[in-house]
């Protein structure tokens, strides 16, 4: 089934300041994106702006899920259509176990212990964790795979990744990647992984990197950019964006 | 037509010890029902209540057991039932374990110990029977022993007397319901020998329109121990007033008090902890919801006498407010005279946190399953503390009730 998720000129304020400014991005099902910028050029509130965090305000733009308008939509309606986002950081909720969210979130119950154990395997997570509260005395790392059990379990078309190597090492964040990767194939799960860093290009194979500084999108192409980030930093993206504002 | 009065007085005439009765209503007179000017009857709605109220002798049918009788029943090793404070029946004997029900004695004592306490004296002079449970030295109680007080007239005053002997160890439960605009005005005293163990839950489901008016002392030996959790979901006005006297060396006190507040409900909790043995420790944690107009009050005392040193004491109120239009306080105190403490307290008062509700809601979860959750959650810690033979029958019970007050805030 082909898919699209297109983001059309995005503004979006937080705390009166506009932190996007015209981002535009589009991608299909199975697709892996990447978004790569440096700390402050707004990768963190566009993952918020798409789950409807409170406090972010959407000033103009569009969000369409197959043409659906996204933005209309509640948080729990975005979810439900297929746009998940995995958190940089994972909130606590005490006394709510990940089992009752899933289930209330959609999940068959039926056999959802088992699968939630494999999909904690996959990612190299003791399924022992997911008895705890949500998040609750959990490590980064360890919030952070526990939210891949999400969206293994849950399915999403679209999962987007804020900052998801963050708090990983090497080997977990290997297994993340191909968890991910494995998504897009099995079940044409469409990838918008964002980060700062290189390293999680190792293992996700990206169909499109784009470069974002500023709140918008700078540079788009495939995964030879990551190289040209590598070799030259984002300074010279800096510039371009500059020259066009 | 009968005032309040007139009825109290033809009871107390008939009863074989009128005469202490008698002092003890001539106190309740001197006394007078308190007013919203003394500061811990402030938010009490008393200016609705008037005695001739409650002053008919009608009874209403008696009825089947609720499903939660039910449910208590088929977990305990022992049933004590009392109708409108008159014990119809003791149970069938467990080993070790006496259940008296006499004709309620009102002493000297008695009436010093609650002199400046109108509701007290009430119960002293009008308290049909003392049910009397007492569990023998190095007696293990297996199962609970419940006591379902069912009110069925517009009075009840039960009055109850726990005691473990040393080293004996015992759960025990006071169930509370009907009381349909009926006045419940309890009154309990646990006597917790040394190295006993009590593990007590009070659970009030009284109907709707009722004033439960309760109080419960517990005076804990050395190395003794009273684990009491008290859960309070029925009542028009429900004011649990429950202290502890930390008497012996190394005693230790939890209470662990719930509520959920909807409609106009007021829920008044009341608690003092009073530490004399050295170190002696409490840990007091409450934690309640208030919906729709509903309020709810916590003013927890510790004191700590000079000479209990090392003593631990904590205090911890977290309130959730459910509705704009909901209220709630929070007062915990502390008087110590002893350096060689340690004192803690925390208390919160606000709604659910914002972030997280979304945060479930960004996963698929509806606003309303996001809140039932989190409402769950924020009881967890008290359901969990239970007996665990009773968990599960109280957890359901009260998640049954959550639904309904959820549904209705949704």
């Amino acid at each position: 089934m082909s898919s699209q998720l297109v983001i059309e000129d995005l503004h979006v304020e937080v705390g009166g300041v506009l932190v996007l400014k015209g981002f535009d991005l589009s991608m299909g099902s199975g697709e892996v994106h990447v978004i790569m910028g440096p700390n402050g050029s707004g990768k963190s509130t566009l993952a918020h702006a798409l789950a409807g965090r409170p406090g972010y305000r959407v000033v103009s733009g569009t969000v369409s899920l197959d043409g659906a308008d996204v933005l209309a939509l509640s948080p729990t309606e975005r979810a439900r259509a297929g746009l998940m986002v995995a958190l940089q950081q994972p909130l606590e909720v005490p006394g709510v176990r990940p089992y009752d969210v899933l289930v209330a979130a959609g999940a068959d119950p039926s056999g959802l212990r088992g699968r939630m154990g494999d999909e904690a395997r996959r990612v190299e997570l003791n399924p022992d964790v997911l008895d705890r509260f949500m998040n609750v005395d959990l490590s980064g790392g360890e919030r952070k795979r526990a939210e891949m059990v999400q969206i293994g379990v849950l399915r999403p078309r679209y999962a987007v990744l804020d900052e998801i190597d963050s708090g990983l090492d090497v080997d977990a964040l290997g297994a993340v990647a191909r968890r991910l990767s494995a998504a897009a194939g099995e079940w044409g799960c469409g990838i918008l992984a964002i980060t700062h860093f290189r390293r999680l290009l190792s293992e996700l194979v990206p169909t499109r990197i784009h470069v974002m500084s500023d709140g918008r999108v700078v540079a788009t192409g495939g995964p030879e950019l990551a190289e040209v980030l590598e070799r030259d930093g984002y300074e010279p993206f800096r510039a371009r964006a500059a020259e066009s504002a | 037509m009968t005032t309040f009065a007139d009825a109290a007085t033809s009871f107390i005439e008939r009863q074989p010890n009128a005469h202490d009765r008698r002092r003890a209503w001539a106190a309740f007179e001197a006394l007078g029902l308190p007013t919203t000017t003394d500061e811990v009857w402030r938010y009490a709605p008393l200016s609705e209540l008037s005695l001739d109220r409650f002053a008919s002798t009608t009874s209403s049918a008696a009825r089947a057991d609720s499903a939660i009788v039910d449910g208590l029943v088929a977990h305990a090793g022992l049933v004590v039932r009392v109708v409108d404070g008159v014990v119809t029946s003791t149970g069938t004997a467990l080993e070790g374990v006496s259940v008296t029900a006499e004709a309620t004695v009102s002493d000297e004592a008695l009436a010093q110990r609650y002199a400046d306490d109108a509701f007290a004296q009430l119960n002293a002079a009008l308290a049909p029977t003392t049910i009397t449970v007492r569990v023998a030295r190095g007696v293990r109680v297996a199962r609970p022993v419940v006591i379902v007080h069912r009110t069925e007239g517009s009075v009840s005053f039960p009055r109850t007397v726990v005691a473990l002997e040393e080293g004996a160890d015992a759960t025990l439960v006071e169930y509370y319901e009907g009381g349909k605009d009926a006045l419940v005005v309890p009154m309990s005293e646990y006597h917790v020998g040394e190295n006993a163990e009590l593990r007590l839950v009070t659970y009030q489901r009284l109907d709707p329109s009722a004033w439960h008016v309760a109080r419960s002392t517990g005076v804990i030996a050395r190395d003794g121990r009273l684990l009491q959790a008290v859960i309070g979901l029925g009542g028009y006005y429900d004011r649990s007033r429950n202290d502890a006297v930390l008497a012996g060396a190394g005693s230790h006190n939890e209470l662990r008090t719930t509520f959920l507040g909807a409609q106009s409900q007021v829920h008044d909790f009341r608690t003092h902890q009073l530490h004399l043995g050295a170190h002696s420790s409490s840990v007091l944690l409450s934690k309640g919801a208030v919906t729709d107009e509903s309020r709810s009050i916590y003013t927890g005392l510790i004191e700590i006498e000079h000479g209990a040193r090392r003593t631990d004491a904590r205090q911890t109120n977290h309130n959730l407010l459910l509705s704009p239009r909901a209220h709630a306080d929070s007062v915990p105190n502390l008087d110590i005279r002893e350096n060689d403490v340690r004192c803690a307290h925390a208390s919160s008062v606000g709604p659910l946190d914002e972030l997280q509700r979304w945060y479930l809601e960004s996963r698929g979860v509806t606003p309303s399953d996001a809140q039932r959750l989190m409402i769950r959650g924020f009881y967890n810690e008290m359901l969990v503390a239970l007996p665990a033979q009773l968990a599960h029958l109280v957890e359901n019970d009260v998640t049954a009730v959550l639904e309904s007050v959820t549904a209705v805030a949704s």
